[in-house]
């Protein structure tokens, strides 16, 4: 699979949802003229700020300015336009808080910063919170830690509920609710899918390399991004092999009807979508009883999971432990389990640390030892791990084809010349979404690097009975 | 004593200090009682949380990262502040003056120390004070978003600091007279010091004092809400 296709790798939805390509920012066409009630909606949710979550309030009390946000955001280093530094972003949701529901502000107005809403402005909310990739670089920094993406998810939010979300990002999250993936694909689909990748190992291996589908009571319920399995298939395969070498082929499962990680709930900022894309994967979990739900490539669904649904207990108590197949197989290598052919990958590789997985997640070791592991020439790019720049595509502006050229000449500037001092020819990313920005971002500045996922490398050189994949033309 | 003085010396204070201590309860309950699910942490993380946001209020590593020329003018200034605060303490009683001379030092000693490290925390308190808020003005990304707010409260901090300063280097001024001050407060018949640099000093940290819990130099009171929340693996 050359690296034209594998820019659909956030998914076929991504290209059927998208509309006509324009240099417009997101919010391309006027909202239309909200009613009274709509405004007051959204008035009432800024002022339940007052209610939670913790961090959203005390963002909105505590900003020093001091404007150390825009110095490590991708998007102010991309372009240094007002409108993109994150403390004004911010301030969007934060001086209307202020005019409504602190003493100084109803008090003081304008001297503390307070602002009234103005419904005319509601075109600009979409167009800059749909500028934020939400990589959390900003906390990361902060001297206090202030998140700048929980606030642009907010207004998000907000839009969301006033029916004002971008059309690209509410096909994907009506798709994802309507299939259970975000690819729209049949469950039928899938498993011609898995047939085609099972010929394919077999093809590369000259034996069997099972991808079990639908088998209750296995262990490990492996759960992707869905373009892991219909577009950019390696990392699947490659999961598929490190089973089989370890003799587990009969432990795991993967399902027909739940095989799509993503979750744009997420991004949209609605918690109602997010919690009704989450729980059928959480229920099949159960009726598959297995031990361990194994999650894929795919930073934000990952993060949804670890860090959101089971500490908020959507659910309550799981009937299982959730871990990400990094952390699984770079776990067996370490043990000594698996060997590999590097001369497979001869090439420079470098990692890209997907932010959800990084700073969100603290995955940061594991894709690293799989990439030692199965390349002869690994590079660091700095600065990396917890303080790594966004691949300019996070927070679901990756399958926006709608702001290309901002996150081509814009937020994925930093993270081009990032690459290209590497001088690596593959860039490794273990996010669909970090993997369809880069794609499009090396093909757009006519790099040649190419761009695929951590697990793919594996599968290319890892020992089957001593031998590595006869290389296929992908 | 002239009605203006009985004013700031003898009212303020009855005034200030409730509405600063009440207005700060009123902030910690409602960051304490809003509820956060799911987690915020931020990785590298897994040390211990108490140690790093100790360690981010007392030295600003985040910052230290991010912004280095920042870092330093906010570090200093910030442990200035800290010192200058710790160090009113003496303006106010006879305390730390007791605990050194138990150490053996005269009350000469004392006085020479602290007008050398005090007029030297003033001096160094100025000069971060005046480099931050010129960065303010020069650096475009800062300067964007700098609101009335943001003028208003380091102006307001420079004159106070300006009129400390005042006091401590034009002249001996007489700790008696603000210790018999905080005495006469506690018993309610306020002796107010006929100075006016002092009144007026006091005027604007009053002002400040009242103003904090209703700006944004309420962030020394949330870092540690913000910090632990994503110091927590």
């Amino acid at each position: 699979m050359n690296n034209k296709d594998s820019m659909a790798s956030v998914g076929v939805a991504a290209e059927e949802t998208s509309v006509s390509v324009t240099k417009a920012p997101p919010s391309g066409k006027e909202p239309a003229k909200i009613t009274r009630e709509k405004a007051d909606e959204i008035l009432n949710a800024i002022k339940a700020i007052d209610g939670g979550p913790k961090v959203l309030k005390l963002y909105m009390d505590m900003c020093a300015r001091c404007g150390t946000c825009a110095k490590v955001c991708p998007i102010y280093y991309g372009s240094d336009e007002k409108k993109y530094n994150p403390s004004l972003r911010s301030d969007i949701i934060r001086n209307i808080y202020k005019k409504h529901h602190t003493i100084s502000g109803r008090l003081l107005g304008p001297l503390v910063g307070a602002q009234d809403f103005n419904p005319d402005d509601l075109g600009k909310w979409v167009e800059d919170s749909y500028s934020c990739t939400g990589c959390r670089r900003c906390a990361t920094y902060c001297p206090f830690g202030i998140d700048n993406s929980v606030i642009t998810r907010k207004i998000r939010g907000i839009l969301d509920k006033a029916g004002l979300t971008p059309e690209t990002m509410q096909k994907v999250v009506d798709i994802s609710l309507r299939t259970r993936n975000t690819d729209g694909a049949s469950p039928e689909a899938f498993k011609a899918a898995i047939a085609f990748l099972e010929e394919e190992m077999h093809d590369e291996h000259g034996i069997d390399v099972r991808i079990p589908v639908d088998v209750v009571g296995a262990e490990y319920f492996y759960v992707p991004p869905s373009g892991d399995v219909l577009v950019n298939p390696e990392a699947t395969m490659g999961l598929a092999k490190v089973f089989h070498v370890l003799g587990m082929s009969d432990k795991w499962t993967m399902s027909s009807t739940c095989f799509d990680g993503a979750n744009y709930g997420l991004f949209t900022g609605n918690d109602a979508d997010m919690k009704a894309d989450n729980k059928p994967y959480v229920e099949e979990a159960k009726r598959l009883e297995c031990k361990t739900l194994l999650m894929g490539e795919c930073g934000h669904a990952y993060r949804i999971m670890k860090m959101i649904m089971e500490p908020a207990k959507w659910w309550g108590d799981l009937p299982f432990n959730i871990i990400n197949c990094m952390e699984w197989t770079a776990d067996h290598i370490l043990k000594g389990r698996l060997q590999f052919d590097k001369s497979k990958n001869s090439q420079p590789v470098t990692y890209h640390d997907p932010c959800n997985f990084g700073r969100s997640c603290g995955i940061t070791e594991e894709p690293r030892i799989i990439l030692n592991a199965s390349c002869a020439d690994f590079r660091e790019m700095y600065p990396n791990k917890g303080e790594n720049w966004c691949c300019g595509g996070g927070a679901g502006l990756s399958a926006m084809d709608d702001i290309l050229e901002f996150r081509m000449k814009v937020s994925g500037r930093k993270k081009l010349d990032q690459i290209l001092e590497t001088g690596a020819e593959y860039v490794a990313a273990a996010c669909s979404n970090c993997k369809r920005q880069l794609s499009q971002l090396m093909e757009y500045h006519k790099t040649g690097v190419e761009v695929g996922g951590v697990h793919d490398m594996l599968s290319r050189a890892i020992l089957i009975n001593g031998k590595a994949a006869e290389r296929q033309q992908y | 004593m002239d009605s203006f003085s009985f004013i700031i010396g003898g009212i303020l204070p009855y005034v200030v200090v409730p509405v600063f201590l009440a207005g700060m309860i009123y902030r910690f309950r409602s960051w304490l009682k809003a509820p956060q699910p799911g987690k915020m942490t931020l990785f590298p993380a897994g040390g211990s949380p108490f140690k790093e946001v100790l360690a981010e209020t007392l030295f600003f590593p985040s910052l230290f990262k991010g912004d280095r020329v920042l870092w330093v003018f906010a570090w200093f200034f910030h442990i200035t502040l800290a010192l200058v605060f710790v160090g009113h303490i003496r303006v106010f009683s006879t305390m730390i003056d007791g605990m050194l001379m138990k150490f053996g030092m005269t009350s000469d000693g004392i006085d020479s120390m602290s007008s050398i490290s005090g007029g030297a925390a003033g001096i160094l308190l100025l000069a971060t004070g005046i480099l931050l808020f010129v960065r303010r003005l020069i650096i475009p990304r800062v300067r964007e978003i700098t609101g009335i707010p943001d003028f208003l409260a380091p102006l307001l901090i420079i004159a106070i600091i300006v009129t400390g300063d005042w006091i401590r280097f034009t002249g001996h001024f007489e700790l008696e007279q603000t210790r018999v001050w905080t005495a006469s407060l506690l018993t309610f018949s306020p002796i107010i010091p006929a100075d006016g640099m002092f009144l007026l000093h006091i005027l604007l940290a009053q002002a400040l004092i009242a103003f904090i819990p209703f700006s944004k130099i309420l962030h020394f009171g949330g870092i540690f809400f913000t910090q632990a929340l994503i110091k927590r693996s």
